[in-house]
């Protein structure tokens, strides 16, 4: 539908003659092959965009021209494209907003102070809705720059930027090649207390630097610099500065480098502290450096440089791109893509004025919106997971702001909006399928729902061969083989026990002819010789068991392992000694811990496999033998602990390892069939499959559990 | 030690709060005020006949001083009204009035009344009066006396020294009702003043001194533009008392005193149903950039090239044509080929909108008429000829253009005022209406105004027969014309209410082909209409009207006719909003006259011709195959539809106007 040309609030305006203040400058850039005009009010520090229709009329804007006289001169000026009256209309409404242009009449002062009190508020609630970036202004550091911008002048030049590159490259190969030494247990090293200490002091100490960064870049080009302060990331103090007179620059290049001046301070950092970290011995310096290379390469790749937040790399994005306030602009698109094709609303306008602007608006604002939804949602929860109340409450505030506040925008568009008019039943049709789509796809449709959990072979205590006697093997004929009952698995000697059996025979022997000697003679003699034979032979079947207890047979059918036989004969034996292991066929268990959240599924779970972690390729089916009903705090294998790379942390005071810092629960389960023999004490993964089930009840659950778990209900 | 105790400190003596020119301050209304003020409208709405209990003390305060006022002769009772300024200032200056403060003032002007007018008002008018001067809405029946029960405020505000606006619908009731209790203004000693069209501005700021000002509510209203255009040069109360202070003086001379206090007549006609256009003020502009013959022929030319439906949809409704896609990719191919203004993009749609505006939505002898060679706006409320309005924004030249008229002057808005803005700038607001329960919420959450019902003197004797609906236009006017002419014959007065002109018109050429003596009533000749609408209730009269003519007159019936069943009233159409149709009712049974009333309604009525109302027409179509009362269904349920589209338009403008005040800001204060 076309806009209007004429505006009936035009005699409001027309007679008007306004006049431009003496603070505004204004600049002309181009972005993307079109002219636009930059106007900065250097008062306030904000930067307004003009076509150059506009920008003609604000130039001719001397206090004795009219604002008719100001629009005919634009509509002869640009005879294809004349701004309409209403365009005219906003862009003085959007001038006097900003205190951009004084009329020629006297000023209402009701309506100023009217305007400071709006402005107040909006800024205030700007900074409720968003406590997770509060700031804090602390100085104006423009003289201090002036004073000192001399010292870095050199470095933004070309060479200057060639010594950077260097520098980095450097930085960048030392760290490939010292890679495995940089990443070996980095995890441990970044969490362990004494290293937070560390960050937390070199954290602000490179972003100061990072920001300096910024200004300097800034003051280096002409800009200045006028504010400089405290912002609180999620309550971690991070300085910051306004930079924002570079958005007069008319150069794209330079106002990129302005935006990327922090990152690059951080990169030449991060390779300084490379160089540094290689060489220097293991200390304090050491460790400080390594931490500088972690926030400036890591957090400058992750955070600050991703062009999907809205940090640093957002706005080099925007420059180098030439679209201005591309993510709000952005999501304008996307609003106006729906309205357009979902909703058919004719009249909604792009804000796409230039080409190529629509394919990079639709990409960023899908791509943005996703990466925020999780980064807020994983912020959310880290918080949670640290300080319960605090962080539920900065959860719900921050999936609030991702999604309950699109929805309620959403939903009074639907309901008030006036451009639905006749529309309307469509636009609820469209939102409600949409909503369903969404509802069915959380809700309805089934996705695969598994556990993953870790588990070792574990063998019941009579499936264990031990050592019944000492002795020295003497023979060792099994090391893997299926045996029967009976089978000799083992023949132990003890020279002592054969010569003490000789002693034990003959002193028996000598016994029983002393005996038959007073037998009959001397009754008393008799009864006390009775009593040593009884003894002698009751030493000798003793003997004689252990004799036969050094012959290891085995007590069933089944597969014996004896690990290292050949390597067994003339090695001595302790009684109780682990031999091998005696497994009957078809009998395998594995014993698999559960974390007790997810325990309740486990249980109901009716299709098992496993995997072998030396054979991950081959899955196994399995059964579930047993579970204990009540949760343990002890591990039943060490292999389980994340000392020995299992998935389950343990408690460090606790000598043998084992004692959990959670709860958990195990269970028994069991090949379906077992062939070829487990490898004893070896870890398999263990998938229970919970059939498929929607993301939304699962999550519920999950919701359930946390709270569960968190206020003992 | 000290009686310092004893001593009272002196009542504090507050002056009052002097304004250059008394009007209230737009409000700035926040989301959450706006919300809560509608909540509590739909409170307001539902306990319409409660508020009245907190009414009743005034009667018994009336009655304490009645025999005092009685006893007094009439110079004394007018020392008395002089004596007695001082108390209802000061109860007027505190806020909302109470009862025993007004007492005095209310016994004293119904004894006034009584000895001027030989009129004593009655209970139910003396509590209408107290609720407006409370700053309410006063629901009345019809015939209640409400012109008299206007004075009891308009003269206690006026005693109390505060500028009275009594606000009527037109020219003509405001100079009735000022001549028919001018003697008793006179006898108090108040001024009064009407305004009519056609006075001057040394005239008007002449008759706007008076105390009591008797107006249309266009004419007050424009007259409040034209101030307010001079006062907009000099925003703020503040600097506007200087400058009077200064030597310079104020730049022109104004009209009004302000805003104080307005007493609407037929408040639900002026605050809602005219509520929908904003008033514009409008000047000649010597030749504007678009306006060129060649040009307007041109675009009229392109739009009657396009096809409806795929270049451009209708939206009658909402009286509004959107060009579409294809459509505008048409208009970019014709302005390559064209020249002049017409290549230009902007320039060429929004005259190609205006001409197919004016060929598809702008009928003649509806929208407007042709009349010595020009193009004239018939008021869409009430039927009459605007004579020096016009459309803006080159509307009105396409449709000379259309009509094949000499082409006018364009005009160029001066000066806009929503009416929604401009009443809630009085200070005080009141109101009476016959009708304002259906639009009570709407009253309070946009004016404020709650509405109170006074219960009628008498009770209500009319009859309502059954709708009668007929399947076409012509099949429903003959059965009008043979109703008419049964009743005429047994000497039952008719009042046959019409929609438009044009209607009257028509049911004027049946009547007549039945032989049927009658008097039309329409905006073409409104002269003596209220006398001849006086005369309607006569033996054996037949009367054709809009629903707005002769209103506010009321039908008195000769003695003869109440034996007969009292006024005969046909609604010939039903209207776009249901008050209205009641207030075609309300033309019959007043004071507890018996009357009688008869729907005649056709499936070819206006209600269902609209293109917005296929769906309507669809189920009344149907409906009427089932029998034709049920078709009547239909028609209610689109009347409620179509009061809800005007609610919404209403909505819509004030939301616009609100966003306007901010986005205007710039131009200084608001009109």
């Amino acid at each position: 539908m076309a806009q209007a040309f004429l505006s009936q609030d035009w005699y409001r305006v027309a007679p008007l003659k306004p006049r431009l203040r003496p603070h505004v400058e204004i600049h002309r850039q181009r972005f993307r092959g079109a002219t636009w005009f930059v106007v900065q009010d250097s008062h306030s520090g904000r930067y307004h965009r003009l076509s150059p229709a506009a920008n003609l009329m604000l130039s001719l804007m001397d206090g004795r021209r009219t604002v008719q006289s100001l629009w005919e001169a634009a509509c002869a000026r640009f005879d294809e494209d004349p701004p309409t009256q209403a365009e005219v209309i906003r862009l003085l409404a959007q001038l006097h907003g900003s205190d951009l242009i004084a009329g020629d009449m006297a000023p209402d002062i009701a309506e100023m102070g009217r305007r400071h009190h709006d402005q107040s508020r909006s800024a205030l609630m700007a900074r409720l809705r968003n406590p997770l970036a509060l700031r804090l202004p602390l100085f104006d550091p423009d003289v201090f720059l002036d004073r000192t911008v001399f010292l870095v002048r050199p470095l933004f030049t070309l060479w200057g930027f060639l010594a950077w590159a260097a520098l980095v490259i450097t930085g960048v190969t030392l760290a490939v090649l010292h890679g495995s030494e940089l990443l070996g247990g980095v995890i441990d090293r970044v969490l362990s207390a004494e290293n937070l200490v560390l960050i937390a002091l070199a954290f602000p100490l490179v972003k100061a630097i990072h920001e300096m960064g910024h200004a300097y870049a800034t003051k280096v080009w002409g800009g200045e610099v006028h504010e400089i302060g405290t912002m609180f990331l999620v309550f971690v103090p991070v300085p910051y500065v306004d930079a924002s007179a570079s958005a007069a620059f008319p150069e794209k290049w330079r106002r990129a480098v302005v935006g990327g001046a922090g990152i690059m301070v951080e990169l030449a950092l991060a390779a300084i502290a490379m160089i540094v970290w290689i060489n220097v011995e293991p200390g304090l310096v050491r460790a400080f450096t390594f931490n500088v290379m972690l926030i400036g390469g890591v957090s400058t790749l992750l955070f600050n440089g991703n062009p999907l937040l809205r940090f640093d790399g957002y706005f080099v994005l925007t420059d180098i791109v030439e679209i201005p306030n591309l993510g709000q602009r952005a999501s304008g698109h996307f609003w106006y893509l729906v309205q357009r094709h979902l909703l058919g609303i004719r009249s909604a306008e792009s804000p796409v004025t230039a080409r190529g602007e629509a394919k990079w608006f639709l990409f960023y604002a899908v791509a943005a919106f996703c990466y925020r939804i999780s980064i807020s949602v994983t912020i959310a929860l880290v918080v949670a997971s640290k300080f319960f109340f605090i962080g539920v409450l900065l959860a719900v505030w921050a999936l609030a702001n991702v999604f309950l506040v699109p929805a309620w925008k959403g939903l009074k568009f639907l309901v008030t909006s006036g451009s639905l008019r006749g529309r309307r039943g469509r636009a609820f049709a469209v939102a409600g399928t949409a909503l369903a789509l969404v509802a069915a796809a959380v809700f309805a449709l089934p996705v695969p729902h598994r556990t993953l959990a870790p588990g070792v072979v574990w063998l019941q205590d009579d499936q264990i061969l031990r050592a019944a006697t000492d002795g020295f093997v003497a023979e060792a004929p099994v090391t893997e083989a299926a045996v029967s009952a009976g089978t000799l698995l083992l023949r132990l000697e003890d020279p002592i026990l054969s010569s003490e059996r000789r002693l034990a025979e003959a002193r028996l022997a000598e016994m029983r002819l002393k005996l038959a000697g007073v037998a009959g003679r001397d009754a008393v003699q008799a009864r006390l010789l009775r009593e040593q034979v009884l003894h002698l032979e009751g030493q000798l079947d003793l003997l004689r068991t252990r004799a036969e207890a050094l012959r290891i047979t085995a007590p069933r059918d089944g597969m014996a392992m004896i690990p290292g036989a050949e390597d067994l004969p003339g090695r001595m034996l302790r009684k109780g000694a682990v031999l091998g292991y005696l497994v009957p066929q078809g009998a395998r268990r594995y014993r698999v811990a559960v974390p007790q959240q997810t325990a309740e599924l486990v249980r109901a779970s009716d299709r098992i496999s496993l995997r072998l972690e030396r054979a991950p390729g081959q899955e196994i089916p399995a059964r579930l033998l047993a579970f204990a009903p009540e949760g343990t705090m002890q591990l039943p294998s060490g292999a389980l602990s994340t000392n020995a790379g299992g998935p389950f942390a343990t408690d460090p005071a606790d000598p043998e390892g084992r004692r959990t810092v959670q709860r958990l629960f195990l269970f028994d389960i069991a090949p379906l069939d077992a062939t070829g023999l487990p490898f004893v004490g070896e870890r398999v993964r263990v998938r229970f499959d919970h059939g498929d089930e929607p993301v939304g009840p699962r999550m519920g659950r999950a919701l359930r559990q946390l709270f569960l778990k968190r206020f003992h209900v | 030690m000290s009686d310092l105790g004893l001593i009272r400190p002196p009542a504090r003596l507050t002056l009052p709060r002097l304004a250059a020119y008394a009007e209230r301050p737009d409000s700035e209304d926040g989301r959450l005020e706006r919300a809560g003020r509608r909540l509590l409208g739909l409170a307001m709405a539902r306990s319409t006949g409660l508020r009245r209990h907190a009414l009743r003390p005034i009667l018994t305060e009336t009655a304490r001083h009645a025999p005092a006022m009685a006893a007094l002769s009439d110079p004394e009772l007018r020392a008395m009204a002089r004596s007695l300024r001082p108390a209802l200032r000061q109860a007027l200056a505190r806020g909302v009035p109470e009862a025993p403060a007004i007492g005095p003032a209310f016994a004293l002007l119904q004894e006034a009344a009584h000895r001027t007018l030989g009129m004593r008002p009655y209970a139910v008018q003396l509590l209408g009066g107290f609720a407006m001067l409370r700053g309410t809405l006063a629901e009345m029946r019809t015939g209640e006396g409400k012109t008299l029960c206007a004075t009891l405020p308009a003269c206690t505000m006026a005693l109390a020294g505060v500028p009275v606006h009594v606000i009527t619908v037109n020219d003509y009731l405001a100079l009735r009702d000022r001549d028919l209790m001018r003697p008793l203004y006179d006898f108090l000693g108040l001024s009064s003043g009407v305004v009519q069209a056609g006075q001057s501005e040394a005239e008007r700021a002449q008759i706007y001194r008076a105390d009591i000002v008797f107006a249309a509510n266009k004419e007050i209203a424009f007259d409040y533009l034209r101030d307010r255009m001079l006062l907009r040069r000099t925003p703020g109360n503040l600097r506007r008392k200087l400058e009077r202070l200064s030597a310079e003086g104020p730049q022109g001379v104004l009209r009004m005193r302000g805003l104080h206090f307005a007493l609407i007549d037929e408040a639900d006609s002026v605050l809602i149903d005219e509520a929908r256009t904003p008033l514009v003020i409008s000047g000649q502009v010597a030749g504007a950039r678009s306006q060129d013959p060649a040009f307007l022929e041109r675009a009229l030319k392109a739009a009657r090239a396009l096809a409806e439906g795929t270049d451009y949809r209708i939206h009658a409704n909402e009286r509004r044509v959107e060009i579409t896609q294809e459509g505008a990719e048409r208009l970019e191919i014709m302005g390559q080929y064209a020249t002049g203004a017409f290549r230009v993009g902007v320039i060429r749609d929004h005259a190609v909108v205006q001409a197919l505006s004016a060929l598809h939505l702008f009928r003649r002898d509806n929208d407007f008429v042709i009349r010595d060679g020009k193009v004239q706006i018939v008021d869409e409320n009430t039927g009459r000829i605007q004579e020096d309005r016009s459309w803006s924004e080159g509307l009105h030249q396409m449709i000379e253009l259309v009509e094949g008229v000499a082409p006018s002057d364009p005009r160029e808005t001066l000066s806009r005022i929503t009416y929604q803005r401009f009443f809630r700038r009085y200070q005080r607001l009141s109101g009476m209406t016959g009708t304002g329960l259906d639009a009570a919420w709407e009253l309070y959450s946009v004016y404020g105004l709650g509405v109170v019902r006074i219960p009628p003197h008498r009770g209500d004797r009319r009859r309502f027969a059954p709708d009668r609906v007929f399947a076409t236009e012509a099949a429903k006017w003959q059965a009008v014309a043979a109703r008419v002419a049964a009743l005429h014959g047994s000497g039952v007065p008719v009042l046959v209410g019409t929609r438009s002109v044009a209607a009257s018109a028509r049911i004027g050429a049946a009547l007549e082909a039945a032989g049927l003596p009658h008097q039309v009533l329409n905006a073409v000749q409104d002269a003596d209409e209220a006398a001849v609408i006086a005369r309607a209730g006569q033996p054996g009269m037949v009367t054709v009207a809009t629903n707005m003519a002769g209103r506010g007159t009321d039908i008195k019936l000769a003695p003869e006719v109440a034996h007969t069943g009292g006024l005969h009233v046909i609604l010939s159409e039903r209207h776009d909003s249901r008050r209205v149709d009641r207030q075609l009712e309300g033309r019959c049974g007043r004071q507890g006259d018996p009357g009688q009333v008869e729907r005649f309604l056709s499936l070819e009525d206006e209600l269902l011709a609209s293109r917005g109302a296929r769906w309507s027409r669809r189920a009344a179509t149907l409906l009427w195959l089932l029998g034709p009362g049920a078709a009547a269904l239909a028609f209610r349920a689109r009347q409620k539809r179509v009061e809800r589209m005007h609610a919404r338009m209403r909505h819509d403008l004030l939301a616009a106007d609100r966003g306007l005040g901010t986005l205007l800001a710039v131009s200084g204060e608001a009109e």
